[in-house]
């Protein structure tokens, strides 16, 4: 009695404060009705969940899960060959277990841990999934593909401009005029300009630079042109913690008698990087999502993937690309969305302890 | 910055910071150098003309939508410029309807109406999280796949929606003398024999582009505005209430004015991403610059190293215009302070 009470009090305060209000909440209902109700029909009850072949799709008026069934282990792991599936599953796992060490507050050791992510394990992952190596069978980046492409591309990169990211936000912030006015330059010409067509530089210009017979991959290229671009977009990141700190810390490290590389590493850098994961975290989600571009210069991640699958005329139909899309959409909603809570979650510890 | 910690005079300071700046400036003319040099060789090798002689040539090719009259014979030059149109079209656009959808939903995170406020909410939160590149495929294969063909399309005073896309009426001005005494008419688009014909027609790869990338960035714009709107002192929305003045004087008056000089900063990088993401429009071939230009020219003409600059030197001009346009406009709406 209380309790219902309570929520009709609870429900007049926020629902039904005024007239306007009351018709704001009706809308809002029917709004909210009439898009949800339908989009649950489609997606659960007039949906076809049983059955591996087209025909069982073709019956139901709804969403084709059959589909994303059959197809589940392509859109995970694009064209890579079914018996070395094992490498992608033990890199990306044990990939996600350094991750999780390092994510996780007063684990031991994490300097040891985050120097191996960014050091040994790229170059461990590269051999492992690449091939060629130790016995391992070669497969061509060409057969990289789905999930699998997207979570390399997007790490490797991460790792990569991390480094590059800090020198540019120092160069930036550097005494020496030339060094200053490079950085500068290079930061803001890179970031006004679409990721796509840096994609397309990269890929189409790069074999002109090299002298003959030095082939570069494909991927390599994406990922190098990637890395220019994250590269810039963490150095304004790192800028804006090195900014943040203050005056004394500076001070204080050279009054000690810190050389500039010593009063960076031990004092500066371990302060402003710590500052500015929140927003390298959103700028790594931001990476996450872009890496879909790549479809259109003929790499197969998740998006490419679930595109080429629903041109296959057997399974082709609306219902199909719908269904394609809808898993598609709720794996990176997914993804992202636990990502930006870390990242929220993290600012506000900051700010507290601050 | 003294490493012994002696102090050293100005100028031994100096020299020894000219120094590095000198080795990197050689650093950076030895890998231009390099560059050019084997970047020559190579393009010798393959036999590629330089220069922008090619832009004078006759392009040969359609485009599926042009502002300005342009037909096979005109040259390449020509169809970069129509390339460049559509895509500032296209980001004009979706700048608009971004703002505008934005300004609601962060209207909406900031009411007093609990459902309203999680409804704003619920939209930030689903459109930021899926990659934009997707909801242009959704809106382009899933819903404007599925609108009816030319024989159903819908028709609403004057305006035509079907598969092939949105119509709208034009007028045509017949006389610009006579512009106030009917020296016009108005177009309206009406049935042809395969599709609508008359007035001005958004082929569906242009909605399904605006509408990806306005709903994607207005989960953007609508953070922007409600922190804009949470930095306006209560004080300001009380003291106005208290003069009696109506719910939407204060919004336009008062408050809004204020949260704007927060969110134009933050705004003018939203709109920057806006016009770099058009050149997603590749992905489903609007003809923008990069489809037109970096796609079909380059096909056509091979020559990549002037293809990539030009395109590289429009974006990076276009972004930092935009930029500055907006930096000009913050600087005169910021409170002057005295003596400023």
């Amino acid at each position: 009695m209380m309790a219902n009470q309570g929520a009709l009090h609870w429900m007049r305060r926020n629902l039904f404060s005024t007239p306007f209000n009351s018709i704001l909440t009706l809308l809002s209902v029917t709004a909210l009705v009439a898009l949800i109700i339908p989009l649950l029909q489609w997606a659960v009850f007039d949906a076809a969940w049983r059955g591996t072949d087209p025909e069982s799709c073709r019956v139901a008026s709804g969403a084709c899960w059959p589909f994303v069934r059959v197809r589940f282990d392509q859109f995970m792991y694009g064209l890579y060959p079914l018996a070395e599936r094992w490498r992608v599953d033990l890199g990306v796992g044990v990939g996600f277990l350094l991750a999780g060490m390092m994510l996780w507050p007063r684990f031991p050791g994490k300097f040891w841990i985050g120097l191996s992510l960014l050091t040994v394990y790229p170059v461990a992952a590269i051999i492992l999934f690449g091939g060629g190596l130790f016995g391992l069978v070669p497969v061509s980046t060409n057969a990289w593909g789905g999930f699998f492409l997207t979570l390399v591309v997007s790490t490797f990169v991460l790792t990569l401009s991390l480094p590059f990211g800090v020198l540019l936000a120092l160069g930036r912030q550097s005494k020496l005029p030339l060094v200053r006015f490079l950085a500068v330059g290079w930061i803001e010409f890179w970031r006004a300009v679409p990721v796509l067509v840096l994609l397309f530089v990269v890929i189409i210009m790069f074999p002109l630079f090299m002298p003959p017979g030095f082939e570069v991959d494909k991927l390599l290229r994406a990922l190098i042109a990637l890395t220019i671009l994250m590269s810039c977009y963490i150095a304004e990141a790192v800028r804006g913690a090195l900014q943040s700190l203050p005056r004394g810390q500076y001070e204080a490290a050279e009054a000690l008698g810190l050389s500039y590389p010593q009063a960076m590493l031990r004092v500066i850098l371990p302060q402003a990087l710590t500052l500015s994961v929140p927003q390298i975290t959103s700028i790594f989600i931001g990476l996450f999502k872009e890496t879909t571009v790549l479809l259109i210069i003929g790499f197969f991640d998740l998006l490419g993937m679930v595109q080429t699958a629903s041109t296959d005329p057997r399974w082709m139909s609306a219902s199909t690309v719908a269904t394609g899309y809808l898993f598609a959409a709720l794996f990176f909603w997914v993804c992202c969305f636990a990502m930006s809570r870390y990242s929220a979650r993290l600012e506000t510890k900051y700010r507290q302890t601050r | 910055m003294s490493q012994s910690g002696v102090p050293s005079s100005r100028l031994a300071r100096k020299i020894r910071d000219l120094l590095p700046q000198m080795l990197i400036m050689l650093g950076v003319a030895l890998l231009v150098y390099f560059v050019v040099v084997t970047t020559r060789e190579n393009l010798a090798q393959l036999g590629v003309q330089s220069g922008f002689e090619f832009l004078h040539k006759e392009a040969g090719f359609a485009i599926a939508q042009t502002l300005i009259p342009y037909t096979e014979g005109s040259s390449i030059l020509r169809a970069f410029c129509v390339a460049l149109l559509n895509t500032l079209l296209l980001a004009v656009v979706s700048i608009g309807l971004a703002s505008l959808f934005g300004l609601g939903i962060g209207i909406m995170r900031l009411s007093s109406n609990w459902l309203v406020a999680k409804l704003g909410l619920i939209y930030v939160e689903i459109f930021r999280n899926i990659p934009v590149l997707l909801q242009i495929f959704f809106w382009y294969f899933v819903v404007l796949r599925s609108l009816p063909g030319f024989a159903d399309s819908f028709t609403f005073a004057g305006f035509v929606l079907n598969n092939r896309g949105l119509y709208f009426p034009t007028l045509q001005i017949d006389d610009w003398s006579a512009l106030f005494s009917g020296g016009w008419h108005l177009v309206v688009p009406h049935p042809g024999r395969f599709e609508y014909e008359g007035g001005f027609a958004l082929m569906p790869e242009f909605l399904a582009l605006a509408l990806g990338l306005s709903m994607y960035n207005a989960s953007y714009i609508g953070e922007i505005t409600r922190s804009g709107f949470l930095a306006v002192a209560r004080g300001q929305y009380e003291a106005a209430s208290a003069l009696g003045l109506s719910g939407y004087v204060i919004f336009r008056r008062i408050t809004f004015p204020q949260a704007l000089r927060v969110m134009i900063p933050p705004l003018s990088t939203v709109y920057m991403n806006i016009f770099k993401a058009t050149s997603l429009a590749a992905a489903i071939a609007y003809p923008d610059i990069v489809s037109v230009f970096v796609g079909t020219v380059n096909n056509l003409v091979g020559q990549p190293i002037e293809i990539m600059l030009l395109t590289l030197a429009t974006y990076a001009a276009v972004s930092f215009a935009i930029a500055w346009a907006m930096n000009s406009y913050n600087r005169r709406i910021q409170i002057q302070e005295r003596g400023e």
